[in-house]
């Protein structure tokens, strides 16, 4: 087998075609991998400067309420990962910064598609636009008629009188054009560890691997199923045409047609109707700034009678402040049951996206390049959700400032700067992989299924074919 | 031109599983876009009948107040509606962005974009409320089945399906030179049969445009329907004539459908690809901290400053206020001023928002200016542009937005100087004004 390998590599170093669109995609690679780590590492840079200059701004607020302070809010900014130069997923799509304030809860905004023109469908030229799209091309390309053209020219008889199994030659082809695969995906991802060496965690590390297999298998799939189809057919140009078909259904129409559909079998609710419906929830709790409320009237009870006294003028504390933490809570619960379902149906979706591995790789491919890269849904509401988190703690933070800060005096319901300063900032990291990994187990059941798939397949007709 | 030849074609198309099917199974998919496209379009017009509905709802709510003599809701003993202040706060007003007829046709950068806002006077176009509708990012990657990605990126390769072996089939099997003998002009028999599924391909294309077009709108749109086909032809005829000249210089048929992929690669992926990273890198995505700015801290500046500053700052944007008193002391007013600052901050946000929209415009020059090799981009926006789903038409709905809030807060302004009563009549004047 191995001599066949390297009999292999012989031919190919031998076709001009091939030297001269291999050079092509291993300089392509690595410009475009180049400029994608610096176009990240610039964004990043430029997150960076956003939060440290909202940071800074709230490090200087002044003696004031602390429930100003809440309304005056801070940002979180989603942040990119090392590995968004390679997969940047849905991350152009998607907000990049919410508002984080007392009594709401903000919806993430200013995506990056939404400040220009349509420039491309399919994305930037990212190392996953060339993995996803423009490689696999290229290795049907290589792999249509690796075995049609041994037939042809009768070499195939001649290895198999030498004492090759069909089998062997078949498997040593495959392995022959994914050797090439793994030399491109190889490159691309050395590139990023060498540009990236000082700043990837054991987890990105471990992320890099995942990508880089999770390629290997694909192209494995896609390079068998050519061959396989060379085989079937026994005519190079149906092979080629019909994997051409296979691409296109895989790649572009398959994820729109299915995207749509499990849209369509969990629908969401409009921001119309959500908002509605949360606005009426929240209508029933405890306004903050609303003093006929029958709740609110409960809490001053409750509240006189754990302080002993009569009437809120008594109270040791500022009731305000409690009135507001109880709204805020409320709103919380309102929040989690609404957001909570969508964000289950989103999931719900995805999964649903997920299943259809089965009859296309590409999906699984697609989910596990931006889970592993960071830059998928499952990422993006985890950043979501860290975000509510900080919102709750900073709010609460303030709020008990408020409840609690002097109610008399000169500077009654005023907070200094070192309380402010006091305030933990919002730093988001991306949760490590291995909590993850259990959203992606389709994919990589799947991507496993075709390859065995695969491999039964080329078995069963290798030896019921007859040369 | 030999009809023998073009009618030989026909033949060999309706005989050709591999390509009647494929040209069947994309007009196919064409009515699926088309269907698909009319369901996002129809709930949107859907939304905005609720929106309607509940602005209604909200705006008679009031006039039932006034009717029955009330200030405002029993719960809110503050309220008071006879007061310009909360009279004006208490009108309910949208703005939206109606589906364009031809939405059908091309859902362009609709998904990406909210399309409505519920306009108060703290309102700005850049508010987080009017971010695109809750939908799956993943799916917004993958993108809808819609008709004009169909025509530009899919219909190529369908014209490939069909003519990749034109030429090349009989150089496979080395009949080529029989071609020669019979026909005096190969080229001329090669483009023959090209203008078969030229004609095919336009007359599918334009019937399904127009349909939809006339079905939809009537004639009413008919320029922006008669630029779609002017658009959709000259492209599809683009890729004919570059085919042709594969065809005919091919050496074989893998040959020919090689280059052909290769071309269609590098117009609708590679180039598209490649200019928005570079733009991506000349114009990173905008944190919009100076918007930030103006809507968090500059704006709680403002809130500090004494009313003398706040006064002489309205007066720049209101100079008729001065006319309401002759005191300064009267002008001076707390509770007018602080009603009014509102006024003030909006100001400040439409000038961060003219910042924003001036980043953007370079950010669009500079696509534009790529336009030279990008065609497949230009095509893609002057398509969206035809069906009202473009950036650009976003940016006709934020100025809209923009002219409400700004009419809002000088009707607020000039309203509270006036220090008029309000009552039913002169609360359905404010209606008639903000809506």
């Amino acid at each position: 087998m191995i001599n066949i390998f390297y009999n292999e590599w012989r031919c190919f170093l031998r076709n001009k075609l091939f030297i001269f669109f291999t050079s092509f995609f291993i300089i392509l690679l690595i410009v475009v991998t180049y400029f994608a780590i610096i176009q990240n590492n610039k964004q990043i840079q430029s997150q960076n400067e956003a939060h440290n200059h909202i940071r800074s701004q709230w490090d200087e607020i002044d003696s004031t309420n602390a429930h100003s302070a809440a309304h005056f809010g801070t940002y979180a900014f989603k942040s990119n990962t090392i590995l968004n130069s390679l997969d940047e997923g849905i991350n152009s799509v998607t907000g990049v910064v919410l508002r984080l304030e007392g009594h709401k809860q903000n919806d993430v905004a200013f995506s990056e598609i939404s400040q220009s023109l349509e420039i491309s469908k399919f994305g930037k030229l990212k190392p996953s636009l060339l993995f996803q799209f423009i490689i696999p091309l290229f290795l049907i390309f290589l792999s249509f008629n690796s075995y049609t053209s041994e037939i042809a020219s009768g070499r195939l008889k001649l290895l198999i009188i030498q004492g090759d199994s069909l089998l062997k030659i078949v498997f040593a082809k495959i392995v022959t054009i994914l050797s090439l695969s793994f030399l491109l995906l190889f490159l691309s991802i050395f590139i990023q560890y060498t540009f990236n060496f000082s700043s990837l965690s054991f987890d990105e590390i471990l992320r890099l691997v995942i990508f880089f297999f999770a390629y290997i298998i694909y192209y494995f799939i896609i390079i068998t199923l050519t061959i396989l189809l060379s085989i079937l057919f026994k005519k190079s140009i149906s092979s080629l045409s019909t994997m051409i078909i296979v691409w296109l259904l895989w790649t572009v129409f398959l994820p729109k047609t299915i995207g749509n559909f499990t849209e369509s079998i969990s629908p969401l609710p409009t921001r119309f109707e959500l908002k509605s419906d949360m606005k009426e929830d929240r209508s029933k709790g405890i306004d903050g700034h609303n003093p006929s409320d029958e709740r609110r009237y409960q809490l001053e009870k409750e509240t006189l009678e754990k302080y002993n006294v009569d009437s809120l003028s008594q109270l040791p504390i500022n009731f305000s402040g409690i009135l507001l933490q109880a709204d805020e809570e409320y709103g919380n619960k309102v929040w989690d049951k609404h957001f909570g379902n969508v964000y289950s149906i989103l999931k719900e979706q995805k999964r649903n996206y997920q299943l259809s591995g089965l009859i296309n790789p590409f999906a699984s491919i697609q989910s596990l390049s931006t889970g592993s890269c960071g830059t998928d849904l499952i990422h993006h509401l985890d950043f979501l959700s860290k975000a509510e988190i900080y919102r709750r703690y900073f709010v609460k933070k303030l709020n008990n400032e408020y409840t609690f800060v002097s109610t008399k005096g000169e500077n009654a319901y005023l907070s200094d700067n070192v309380f402010f300063k006091s305030i933990n900032d919002f730093n988001y990291s991306t949760p490590n992989f291995s909590s993850v990994l259990y959203y992606y187990l389709y994919d990589i059941i799947f991507l496993f299924s075709w390859i065995l798939f695969l491999i039964f397949f080329v078995i069963l007709k290798s030896r019921k074919l007859i040369i | 031109m030999n009809l023998n030849i073009f009618l030989y074609e026909a033949i060999h198309f309706t005989r050709s599983k591999a390509k009647l099917y494929s040209y069947l199974f994309f007009m196919s998919i064409c009515m699926l876009s088309i269907f698909n496209a009319y369901k996002i379009s129809n709930k949107q017009t859907q939304t905005i009948l609720n929106i309607n509905e509940q602005k209604e709802i909200e705006n008679q709510k009031v006039l039932d107040w006034f009717d029955k003599s009330n200030k405002g809701p029993d719960d809110k003993s503050w309220i008071n509606v006879e007061d310009p202040y909360w009279a004006i706060r208490s009108t309910s007003t949208y703005v939206v962005k109606e589906p364009s007829p031809l939405m059908p046709l091309g859902i362009g950068q609709s998904t990406q974009f909210g399309f409505y806002k519920k306009v108060n006077r703290w309102s700005s176009t850049y508010d987080d409320d009017i971010v695109e509708e809750i939908s799956n990012y993943e799916r917004l990657i993958n993108g809808n089945i819609d008709f004009s990605f169909l025509i530009i990126f899919l219909l190529p390769v369908l014209i490939i399906i069909m003519t990749y072996n034109i030429n090349g089939l009989e150089k496979d099997f080395s009949f080529h030179k029989l071609i020669s003998i019979q026909n005096n002009q190969v080229k001329l028999w090669v483009f023959t049969r090209l203008i078969f599924y030229l004609i095919l391909v336009l007359f599918s294309v334009n019937f399904l445009i127009l349909t939809v077009g006339f079905f939809n709108s009537g004639i009413s749109n008919i320029k922006s329907v008669l630029n779609l086909i002017l658009l959709s032809n000259l492209y599809i005829i683009l890729f004919f004539v570059v085919f042709y000249f594969l065809n005919t210089n091919g050496k074989s048929s893998s040959s020919i459908a090689f280059k052909m992929i290769s071309v269609w690669l590098l117009f609708c992926v590679i180039i598209p690809g490649s200019v928005h990273q570079y733009v991506s890198f000349q114009y990173p995505v905008n944190y919009m901290t100076d918007f930030l700015d103006v809507n968090r801290k500059r704006t709680y500046d403002i809130f500090k400053l004494d009313n003398s500053n706040l006064y002489t700052k309205l007066l720049d944007i209101h100079p008729e206020i001065s006319l309401n008193k002759d005191s300064l002391e009267i002008n001076l007013d707390n509770k007018k001023i602080r009603r009014s600052i509102s006024s003030i901050v909006n100001q400040m946000n439409v000038d961060a928002a003219n910042e924003i929209e001036r980043q953007n415009e370079e950010k669009n020059r500079l696509i534009r200016f790529t336009y030279i090799f990008n065609p497949v981009s230009y095509v893609q926006n002057m398509w969206n542009s035809c069906t009202s789903t473009d950036y650009d038409s976003y940016k006709k709905f934020r100025i809209k937005l923009k002219e409400s809030i700004q009419l809002r807060n000088e009707l607020l302004v000039l309203e509270i100087w006036k220090e008029q009563k309000v009552d039913k009549e002169s609360y359905q004047e404010y209606l008639k004004v903000l809506n």
